[in-house]
């Protein structure tokens, strides 16, 4: 049995607004578990928890009710955050360090020194192609050289679980791929990885399983393959099929000699479709 | 304390309860923050200061002349003190707040409170480091003028006693290594504003509010005796009454205390004993102040 890098149990979280009574809950009663070494994505529509749910996991928020553990810790305790990589949506950092002061830093603050910590940044510089702008100040960095200077501040001390918030909000198309590419290295290299994001595409390019939340509830989760295959269908990939073979698919694929199945299963919709469907039925659900 | 209760051992890597590294690391960064932002720059304005108040003078005689540029001199190192402790401290927390720097900050191995103690400490760096310029600057200023008002006096013909007179009046108002203490005294204060301007900068909702308050808070404190006698005056001494007061006694602090810098500016004696007082006094307030910013911020949601 693999081990849970992230286990939410139940959680609740509730924020209180105005003076009042009044209150929203922005997750309800919402489980899931990521496993160590896969990518697994946390999607769903603007306010629907996914970012609160994030700050839960990495003790920036207390949940008002449940429980959320990384690697069997509780996301409160500080040996989890030492687990923790966190790549916030639309990061900014102290825009008067260099990227390599930057990385310093966060470095220092995870107990790195010396060779060890020198040795790091020279590698996560590499790693994120950022090393002819190392030098630089972050002030002078595209959106693109930002997400990727904050991917390698989050892997700084080597955590086992890395967490991406829209890791690429706001990036263009080749920054974008970038990104992607780190991810699918990260995952490569064994890290955990945990990200929110309503990029669909890039989601179901990357990530083993993913969760779909609206409106603070979890309303699927699985194996990404799984989820997008449609039972009620079938599929078949014919080779040289004529329109009259279509009409009748079954019996003159068997009778026809020149015909061949290349093919049976079930077919697939895209993420992005399976997402927008169960967020009108849900929309619906409560409009109605 | 057992080694397990006081050092968690996460894989891999050591995570400290409390990391005085890790203070120290927000506070350098802090400093460099502060530096590049160019805060420095106002040392140019004090010098500048100095020089006009230096040369520009209608002071009756040179005892006059060198008490004034000490006064003026002095009085801009106490206000640069305090000001900037509030509007450095008022936009730090803030602006990470906004920035989202907190977020990849507390994320890490950092607890709240050495954040805390990280950010202060950066403040009061710079303010050392500036008080120690503009002190540096301000003695040599005074030392040039008191040897040039000593040379004037020095006029051929005339009455040793009375030479000795002049230049021993020009001593008594010239530099004085006490100096030193007032400018000690402006730091401590600005210490003790920085530690409000953290309390409020925790649960304030815009760097403004924060720098208005803060600066009422410290005006408040400066009438922090004649406050209370009036209170104690004007109405019973009741229970509810003196609770009130202690309970403003040790929300607004009294920066009265510290009003001795001027006393010493001006030539006056002091009580070595009074600086021990004084720094002990500092530390108290620093304590309640931090701590009840940890209590606000602890649990603070970002």
């Amino acid at each position: 049995m693999s081990e849970n890098a992230v286990e939410v149990s139940h959680l609740t979280k509730v924020f209180r607004t105005g003076m009042g009574k009044n209150y929203v809950v922005a997750v309800d009663n919402l489980s899931f578990n990521v496993k160590a070494g896969e990518v697994y994505g946390l999607i769903g529509p603007n306010g629907s928890g996914k970012s609160t749910t994030m700050k839960v996991v990495l003790g920036l928020m207390a949940a008002s009710k449940g429980s959320v553990k990384v690697f069997g810790l509780d996301s409160g305790d500080l040996r989890a955050r030492n687990e923790i990589g966190f790549l916030p949506e639309n990061p900014y950092f102290y825009k008067h360090l260099s990227g390599a002061e930057t990385l310093k830093f966060y470095g220092k603050l995870c107990g790195l020194r010396g060779s060890e910590l020198k040795d790091r940044i020279a590698e996560l510089l590499k790693m994120v192609d950022l090393e002819d702008a190392a030098k630089r100040r972050l002030g002078g960095y595209s959106k693109g050289m930002l997400q990727r200077i904050g991917l390698a501040q989050s892997l700084i001390q080597n955590p086992r679980l890395v967490i991406l918030d829209e890791p690429t909000a706001g990036v263009d198309p080749v920054g974008s791929r970038q990104i992607r590419d780190l991810i699918l290295k990260l995952k490569e290299d064994g890290y955990t990885v945990f990200l929110c994001s309503h990029l669909l595409e890039q989601v179901q390019e990357v990530c083993d399983r993913v969760g779909i939340i609206f409106r603070g509830r979890m309303r699927r989760e699985g194996r990404l393959d799984e989820l997008i295959q449609i039972e009620s269908q079938t599929a078949m990939t014919l080779e040289n099929a004529s329109p009259e073979l279509l009409a009748k698919i079954n019996e003159l694929v068997k009778a026809d000699g020149s015909a061949e199945v290349i093919e049976q299963g079930h077919p697939r919709t895209t993420l992005e479709r399976l997402f927008i469907q169960i967020a009108s039925r849900n929309q619906k659900e409560e409009n109605s | 304390m057992s080694e397990e209760s006081t050092t968690l051992q996460a894989p891999g890597r050591k995570v400290p309860y409390f990391s005085p590294v890790r203070v120290w690391t927000i506070t350098m960064s802090t400093v460099t923050q502060l530096v590049r932002m160019k805060t420095f720059y106002f040392l140019l304005a004090f010098a500048l200061l100095l020089l006009a108040v230096g040369n520009v003078t209608f002071a009756s005689s040179p005892a006059q002349a060198l008490s004034t540029l000490k006064k003026v001199s002095f009085g801009a190192i106490d206000l640069f003190a305090w000001l900037f402790a509030i509007v450095a401290t008022a936009l730090l927390i803030p602006r990470d707040i906004e920035d989202r720097t907190l977020y990849t900050i507390l994320s890490k191995p950092v607890r709240r409170i050495e954040y805390l103690l990280g950010k202060l400490g950066g403040v009061l760096v710079v303010i050392a480091i500036s008080l120690g310029v503009m002190f540096v600057v301000c003695s040599i200023m005074i030392l040039w003028q008191q040897i040039g008002f000593i040379a004037g006096e020095q006029s051929p013909g005339r009455p040793k006693e009375e030479v000795e007179a002049a230049v021993a009046l020009i001593q008594k108002n010239g530099f004085r290594l006490e100096l030193a203490v007032a400018a000690y005294a402006s730091f401590l204060k600005a210490a003790v504003v920085a530690s409000v301007t953290i309390l409020l900068s925790t649960f304030a909702s815009s760097s403004l509010f924060t720098i208005i308050i803060s600066i009422l808070v410290f005006l408040v404190g400066h009438a922090h005796t004649m406050a209370t006698n009036f209170w104690l005056a004007e109405t019973d001494n009741s229970v509810a009454v003196q609770l009130v007061l202690k309970l403003f006694k040790i929300v607004i602090p009294n920066f009265q205390l510290f009003s001795f810098s001027e006393g010493i500016v001006q030539g006056a004696a002091f009580a070595p004993l009074v600086i021990w007082q004084i720094t002990g006094v500092t530390l108290g307030y620093l304590i309640v102040f931090l701590f009840l910013s940890l209590l606000t911020f602890v649990d603070k949601e970002f």
